[in-house]
């Protein structure tokens, strides 16, 4: 006879369990709760060929956003490939948003064969052979394509935005990703707040200030962003506007091959010669100028940086304006809650009326390439030769395969978060204002890429800080300098950089300098 | 020798029975310490080059911008982890062995030991969550009561960061330290309590002039285990502030895993750990020889 302690016990795990038990909805794999890692496939993991993709984004199985359906266009796309090449299987994992992850797969050889990574994450490693050079089988035709159709004479002609495709291309000239889709920021705002507030888009900074300053005292928070974006896109987009109007003296090196969309673009070596001559110090008026305009726009923003929800804050009406990337409207788009209407604007550009370095340019953009396919070392495991390996022949394959427009539509616009960088594909509706913001030009430089992981970390951390009023403006200054020495020191040692060009070249622009007004004390 | 030959065979078979021990010792603690070591006194970025500096990481790392303020924060949290470690256990295992009944006893102590099977990330996630949020208890309870003026992103405000990691596990009730502390109190002899109460001490007198000198052994014990816990532990903060805001709660611990894994600076980050690993050795040291445990109180009469 069981005791009723025990009865007790049993209805307690049984009931649990019941309560625990996924729905019928969830079991079939099209459940709200998205996010599972891979869709189900037949096991083909015996074939000659196992490849394995890490999508980003695209990953099969997955709801970005957590809205809309499990994505499933790769695939699809896979399946095709597969039909096509019998001793192929094509395998999609998720990878954890971690460099630490990357580097250790990376150095063990064992990371995907393709995987989407920043292009400047690679520029850090370029030197250590973890990534293949796709320029040779760029310059070929492209397999699939009608003849006179773009990539019909070489793959790089499928790509429609050009300037940046090229542009991304690593300062050793090699290009290593391939950008697949595009991205760019821009300023989500809730029309509704802005009508009942009778606001309209500002024009220009002073503008924006004002807006969000009535927004302030309406009880909203003006500005929705995290940190990271504001160590990232804020810092980059108000350097821009600072320096931009001094590069005739400080670009010391132009590449024709890149000029085309990175213009003007100061990379590490350029960076570590002009701190040597005095700039991005307490000496720079302008380097002073930057943080005290982010230190100007930060009671604007939302009170916790680090682990405040953005998205949540503005569907929630919150917030009335959210700094994001093109992946939000996905999110916005395709809540049949959202209850209010909303648009996007891009950050408009800072008047000399409000500080005296800058020019009123126009901002210029930081996204670009989205998604940014790298065929990494393992691809050519079976071998370890790029020219022998028959592994890589199928990955590269795999990849041209993926860029044919009709593969290309089925997996990029699934998710409407970034724009087809392929031509034929148009872009999906809502994201039509994104690719006018790509016509602008592209920023000065990116601080967050420009050094090593450790120069990131601690800028990030300090600017941290200083918005949050842990720091005075000199000691924040004092640990920028500090940062930066080490960070060109390191790079210098690191890749072996010799800058005796760049001073000559450095040399020959005094003229245009001397044009210029409130440099540091340079010679 | 003929003999100590024969006492060896004779020992075979305990030697045979020890060695998958030492060997996985070997190879999971003692090797990879020397590796440490040895690679230490190199620039080793993973996937990179490798060069022999001798002794310039540590010498950098005297002046790295981390170095005094995680050591800072590693004192401050690891007194603090060692008395609420100590003093809020011992005084629940004190009230649960005072009571008279013993199945209260066996409840409360089943009762203060069944949280931690929660696991620790789970508990960092609704403290960053649930308490510290936005939204979290914490704020919502300050507007609920007019003090809007005090919420703050308890865990991102440079002021309040390092206390708010801190404060986690509140209210200190550490099961396994109340059993180890239970067993310590379980294990006075009752005669000295009978004589304490012959000679009149009772309540708060007899727990510090009868008790808390009868324990000392395990107050030892978890010193040093707290104090290894904080030195090596910096999981709390990589899940919650990963070191910040800026480094207001870096623990060197954490600097470490950074240089390791993420700078990919392999030689740095080992000379972290050996200084790590000298200072346990040190704290390990300095409290087994100058902290006193009951048995040497006993011994000492």
């Amino acid at each position: 006879m069981p005791r009723p302690k025990h009865i007790l016990l049993v209805a307690i795990l049984a009931a649990s369990a019941w309560a625990l038990w996924p729905s019928p909805e969830e079991m079939a794999g099209g459940g709200r709760l998205g996010n599972r890692p891979v869709a189900a496939r037949e096991d083909k993991s015996g074939r000659a060929y196992h490849l394995r993709v890490a999508p980003g984004l695209y990953l099969p199985g997955t709801m970005p956003n957590n809205v809309g359906k499990p994505l499933e266009g790769l695939v699809r796309v896979a399946e095709k490939f597969e039909a096509l090449h019998p001793d192929t299987y094509v395998e999609f994992v998720g990878t954890p948003a971690v460099r630490e992850w990357l580097v250790t797969q990376l150095a063990a050889g064992q990371a995907p064969d393709i995987i989407s990574v920043n292009v400047e994450d690679v520029w850090q490693d370029v030197q250590k052979g973890w990534y293949v050079p796709l320029d040779p089988y760029l310059a070929e035709p492209l397999p699939g394509v009608e003849p006179a159709m773009a990539g019909s004479r070489q793959w790089w002609d499928i790509f429609k935005y050009q300037a940046i495709t090229r542009g991304k291309a690593a300062p050793d000239g090699l290009s290593y990703c391939l950008s697949y889709d595009m991205v760019e920021t821009g300023v989500f705002y809730n029309k509704d707040i802005f009508e009942r507030l009778s606001l309209s888009v500002p024009k220009d900074w002073a503008e924006f200030l004002e807006v969000q300053k009535r927004l302030k005292e309406a009880d909203y928070i003006p500005l929705l962003v995290p940190l990271w974006s504001i160590s990232d896109w804020g810092v980059d987009l108000v350097f821009d506007q600072l320096y931009q109007p001094l590069r005739a003296g400080i670009d010391l090196r132009q590449d024709p091959e890149r000029a085309a969309y990175l213009e003007g673009y100061l990379d590490w070596d350029e960076i570590c010669l002009l701190h040597r001559k005095g700039f991005f110090t307490r000496k720079d008026p302008r380097w002073v100028e930057l943080w005290r305009i982010l230190k100007e726009w930060r009671p604007y923003w939302n009170q916790d940086l680090t682990s405040a929800d953005p998205m949540r804050l503005f569907v929630t009406q919150k917030g009335a304006m959210l700094w994001d990337g093109s992946w939000s409207v996905n999110r916005l788009a395709r809540d049949p809650d959202i209850g209010f209407r909303w648009g996007v604007f891009y950050l408009p550009s800072i008047p000399a009326s409000y500080s005296r370095f800058c020019d009123g340019h126009p901002m210029c953009v930081i996204g670009g390439s989205a998604t940014q396919f790298t065929v990494t070392n393992t691809a050519f495991g079976d071998t370890g030769d790029l020219r022998t390996s028959e592994r890589l022949k199928r990955v590269i394959a795999f990849l041209q395969f993926l860029t044919l427009p009709e593969n290309a539509d089925t997996v990029i616009n699934e998710t409407m978060s970034f724009l087809p960088n392929i031509v034929g594909v148009e872009p999906h509706p809502e994201l039509l204002p994104f690719d006018e913001f790509l016509r602008r030009p592209y920023t000065t430089t990116k601080w967050s890429y420009t050094f090593d992981l450790r120069f990131n970390e601690i800028f990030m951390r300090m600017l941290d800080l200083y918005l949050a009023d842990g720091i005075s403006e000199e000691e924040y200054l004092a640990w920028t300098e500090k940062n930066l020495d080490a960070a060109c020191r390191t790079v210098i040692a690191r890749k072996k950089l010799d800058l005796t060009d760049l001073e000559r070249r450095w040399q020959e622009k005094a003229p245009a300098r001397a044009q210029m007004k409130e440099l540091p004390d340079a010679r | 020798m003929r003999a100590s030959l024969r006492a060896i065979g004779r020992s075979l078979g305990l030697y045979a029975l020890i060695t998958p021990t030492f060997f996985l010792l070997g190879v999971f603690a003692f090797i990879p310490f020397v590796w440490a070591f040895t690679t230490s006194l190199y620039d080793y970025e993973i996937g990179g080059d490798s060069a022999f500096v001798g002794l310039a990481n540590y010498t950098e790392y005297l002046d790295d911008p981390t170095f005094w303020s995680s050591f800072t924060n590693l004192v401050l949290l690891s007194i603090f982890s060692v008395v609420t470690g100590v003093v809020f256990p011992l005084g629940i295992a004190k009230l649960i062995f005072s009571l008279s009944s013993d199945r209260a006893r066996y409840v409360y102590r089943v009762v203060f030991l069944v949280p931690i099977v929660v696991p620790g990330v789970a508990v960092l996630m609704i403290w960053g969550g649930m308490i510290y949020g936005d939204n979290g208890l914490l704020n919502e309870s300050l507007r609920l009561v007019g003090l809007d003026s005090l919420a703050r992103g308890w865990i991102a405000d440079p002021h309040t960061a390092l206390w708010a990691v801190a404060m986690i596990g509140f209210p200190f009730a550490g099961g396994i330290n109340i059993l180890i502390f239970y067993a310590g109190l379980t294990g006075i002899s009752e005669s000295v309590h009978e004589a304490a109460h012959l000679d009149g001490a009772s309540g708060v007198r007899k727990f510090f002039l009868i008790d808390l000198p009868l324990v000392l052994s395990q107050i030892k014990l978890i010193v040093i285990l707290t104090v290894i816990g904080a030195v090596q532990g910096f999981q709390g903060m990589f899940i919650l502030t990963r070191g910040g805001p800026g480094f207001r709660t870096m623990v060197p611990g954490l600097w470490m895993y950074f240089n390791a894994f993420s700078f990919q600076r392999m030689g740095y980050a080992c000379a972290i750990g050996v200084v790590l690993f000298l200072l346990i050795l040190a704290a390990t040291v300095l409290n087994l020889k100058y902290f006193k445990s009951s048995e040497d109180l006993t011994a000492a009469g």
